[in-house]
């Protein structure tokens, strides 16, 4: 599993991925963790075939009691699959993922960690000193769905907006914009299902101050790449399959 | 999935299937003590000995549902441990993964407590699950009693039979009924049987 800081001042951001012994056929996904001094925080921990590389991984900078939370972006299997492991694994956990899903994600496993429901319009994640905020992005695709924006860091965790079917040894930022533009095109036209939503959301991030743009597939953006994708993404008709 | 923990998942899925045959033949039982005692019934003397054995096959048949009525609730209950108990070898094994891939991690060792208690709630569900096994056994075994029993009323019956005159066809084909139905019960059980008892405790 690879590990890249994308962060690194009074917390940490690190991005994980581009696992070598996943198996071919699951599509490659990003995990982030967020590190305050006493906390952890997981955001789209993947599904049950990463859970090993990704506990390994993560143990190399916090201690299992400190892993304190984790985050689902939406329902699917390669965000949160291996919920039912880390629910086994952690002692003091929350989840915190979209409310209209619980019934939903239950099924994955999730006996001892509490769930903490995020109602519609967002609401934040605090570790230690730091506050984490939960952007709606509802549709994007699924119906329930958040985003983690950290105001100190610059950074916006943006689940499947932003993501591209690429190489799974593809280098971890965007380097050339219009050579990426092919790899993400089809996945947000298929994927996202309204341009409504689309154009909410973001009309909303783009009053954020974002350095880096983190997506749960593919590359991540920096610098002029977020403003670049913004406005791509606001000129893509989306809904393509009807 | 390995091999054992497949066949273990069909072994108990069979016992509520096997059962759910047994329960269809244990009514035909009934049925066909109760068509028994009206012949006898018409028959008076000359069937006089076939009336008590008719009330023998109706009380046997009401027991044999009970009691796979009973074991159809605790085969569910079976079912559950054995999804739970995969759940926890699975962790098990995975969180053994993550802790070797970790030997070299700054917090590696942090994961030994989450293997130690894994292992601790896999290795409770598999002692559970065979002591489970071995009580569906003895239930099972009750059942099929039951089904030897009514074998030797279904010979008695057709020792009765030849003694009843023009109604002997039809006391005869009620004995038949009844021995077939035993037998039907009997095989059905022993499939359960031989299925569970490699999993049975020693």
């Amino acid at each position: 599993m690879k590990m890249t800081k994308i962060y690194e001042g009074s917390h940490q951001w690190i991005m994980f991925g581009r696992d070598p012994n996943k198996p071919a056929n699951i599509i490659d996904s990003n995990q982030y963790v967020v590190r305050t001094t006493n906390r952890c925080l997981l955001m789209d921990p993947g599904g049950t075939e990463l859970f090993a590389p990704m506990m390994a991984a993560v143990l190399h900078h916090a201690p299992v009691e400190q892993i304190t939370d984790l985050f689902a972006s939406h329902q699917d299997p390669d965000v949160i699959s291996s919920l039912g492991l880390w629910d086994q694994a952690l002692t003091n956990a929350k989840l915190h993922a979209p409310a209209i899903w619980e019934g939903f994600l239950r099924h994955y496993g999730c006996e001892s960690i509490e769930y903490v429901p995020i109602p519609d319009h967002g609401g934040s994640i605090k570790l230690d000193s730091l506050e984490l905020q939960l952007i709606p992005a509802h549709y994007l695709h699924s119906s329930g769905n958040f985003h983690v924006y950290d105001p100190q860091a610059k950074i916006l965790m943006s689940g499947d907006v932003g993501a591209a079917l690429e190489a799974p040894d593809a280098p971890v930022f965007v380097d050339n914009f219009d050579a990426h533009i092919d790899k993400m095109r089809y996945f947000h036209q298929r994927w996202m299902p309204s341009n409504q939503a689309k154009r909410a959301w973001i009309e909303r991030v783009r009053k954020l101050d974002i350095e880096i743009l983190a997506p749960q597939h593919g590359r991540m953006f920096k610098g002029d790449d977020v403003k670049r994708f913004l406005d791509w993404f606001d000129a893509l008709q989306v809904g393509i399959a009807v | 999935m390995n091999n054992q923990t497949k066949s273990q998942f069909v072994a108990v899925a069979s016992i509520t299937s096997e059962l759910s045959a047994v329960m269809v033949v244990a009514k035909e039982i009934s049925l066909a003590a109760a068509n028994a005692k009206a012949i006898a019934f018409r028959a008076g003397d000359k069937a006089k000995g076939f009336q008590p054995i008719t009330d023998f096959i109706n009380e046997l048949a009401k027991e044999t549902i009970e009691l796979v009525t009973d074991i159809n609730v605790y085969a569910l209950l079976l079912y559950r441990l054995t999804v739970n108990e995969y759940r926890r070898t699975s962790a098990y094994n995975r969180f053994e993964a993550a802790a070797k891939l970790a030997e070299n991690a700054a917090y590696g060792a942090s994961m030994q407590g989450p293997v130690d208690v894994a292992k601790g709630r896999m290795q409770d569900c598999q002692r559970q699950f065979k002591r489970d096994v071995t009580h569906l056994l003895s239930q099972l075994e009750a059942v099929m009693h039951h089904a030897r029993a009514a074998r030797v009323i279904a010979a008695n019956s057709r020792i009765e039979a030849s003694q009843a005159g023009e109604y002997l066809q039809s006391l005869q084909a009620v004995a038949e009924s009844v021995d077939k139905a035993a037998h039907t019960i009997h095989d059905n059980v022993q499939r359960c049987r031989v299925a569970l008892s490699i999993y049975r405790s020693n």
